[in-house]
């Protein structure tokens, strides 16, 4: 009667224990990146042409510095979005 | 646990207790002279039903934490998905306005750009800042960019193409 004792005991225990060491069968799905985020950065402007006035030259500068900006700012988007997603993945594990 | 999904869990309830009071009946049994006999089979029918069926509730018991940690982490999924899908909002939204800003800012810098390209502006502005303009226009008309520089220009804008060094 000890020995079945011990036994119910020992089986009871291991019923316990089948499951703990699998993983949560649950993958949270890959964040979407914002859309803005994902469309590509223009190329510069070249200028064109045998006679270009200072202010064409000037203008096409302009614009370049708009588009340098323009992508600096997704960088800097890319960057927030990075550090935002980690801290929700981050309490996702906590 | 595959036995659960074919077997409703108050089986497992009804299993253990037979095993239970047959354990108790195999004993009670065991004092009574003319039934004496079956005591000893009734005791290991007993004990192996109730063996078995404290298995399967620790089991059972640790398949329902499982089913409520499931559940906790799939809450907590579908809240930090939820959360991502804010975030993408605000971001896209605050894209969209940094790029309008620094749009309209060129916009304006252009349009002053373009007041020196011919002389109407000379009709707005008086005094020592019409001689001003007026120099400057000047200097516009009689100074073309030297291919060479826009040359230089081009090559800087485009350094990211053709060869790598």
């Amino acid at each position: 009667m000890r020995y079945l004792a011990l036994l119910l005991l020992f089986l009871t225990l291991s019923g316990c224990s089948l499951f703990q060491k699998q993983p949560v069968p649950i993958v949270p799905t890959f964040p979407n990146a914002t859309p803005e985020l994902m469309k590509k950065c223009e190329e510069l402007k070249t200028i064109e042409g045998d006679k270009v006035l200072i202010t064409d030259m000037l203008k096409i500068i302009v614009q370049n510095y708009t588009l340098y900006y323009e992508c600096s700012t997704k960088v800097d988007g890319w960057q927030d979005w990075y550090n935002q997603q980690k801290k929700i993945y981050e309490n996702l594990k906590q | 646990m595959w036995i659960f999904t074919i077997m409703p869990d108050w089986v497992l309830h009804v299993i253990t207790l037979a095993g239970f009071l047959f354990l108790v009946a195999g004993f009670i049994l065991g004092f009574i002279p003319f039934i004496k006999k079956y005591s000893i089979p009734i005791k290991i029918l007993g004990g192996i039903a109730f063996v078995f069926g404290m298995f399967l509730e620790g089991s059972l018991a640790n398949e329902m934490i499982w089913q409520m940690r499931v559940k906790e982490v799939e809450a907590k999924v579908a809240k930090a998905e939820a959360e991502s899908a804010n975030l993408n909002t605000q971001l896209q939204a605050a894209l969209g306005q940094k790029k309008e800003v620094i749009k309209e800012k060129g916009d304006t810098i252009i349009k002053y750009v373009d007041r020196f390209k011919d002389r109407e502006v000379l009709k707005e502005v008086q005094g020592p800042e019409r001689v001003k303009i007026e120099k400057v226009i000047e200097y516009i008309e009689h100074c073309p960019v030297p291919k060479e520089l826009l040359e230089l220009h081009n090559k800087a804008a485009t350094m990211n193409k053709g060869e790598k060094k």
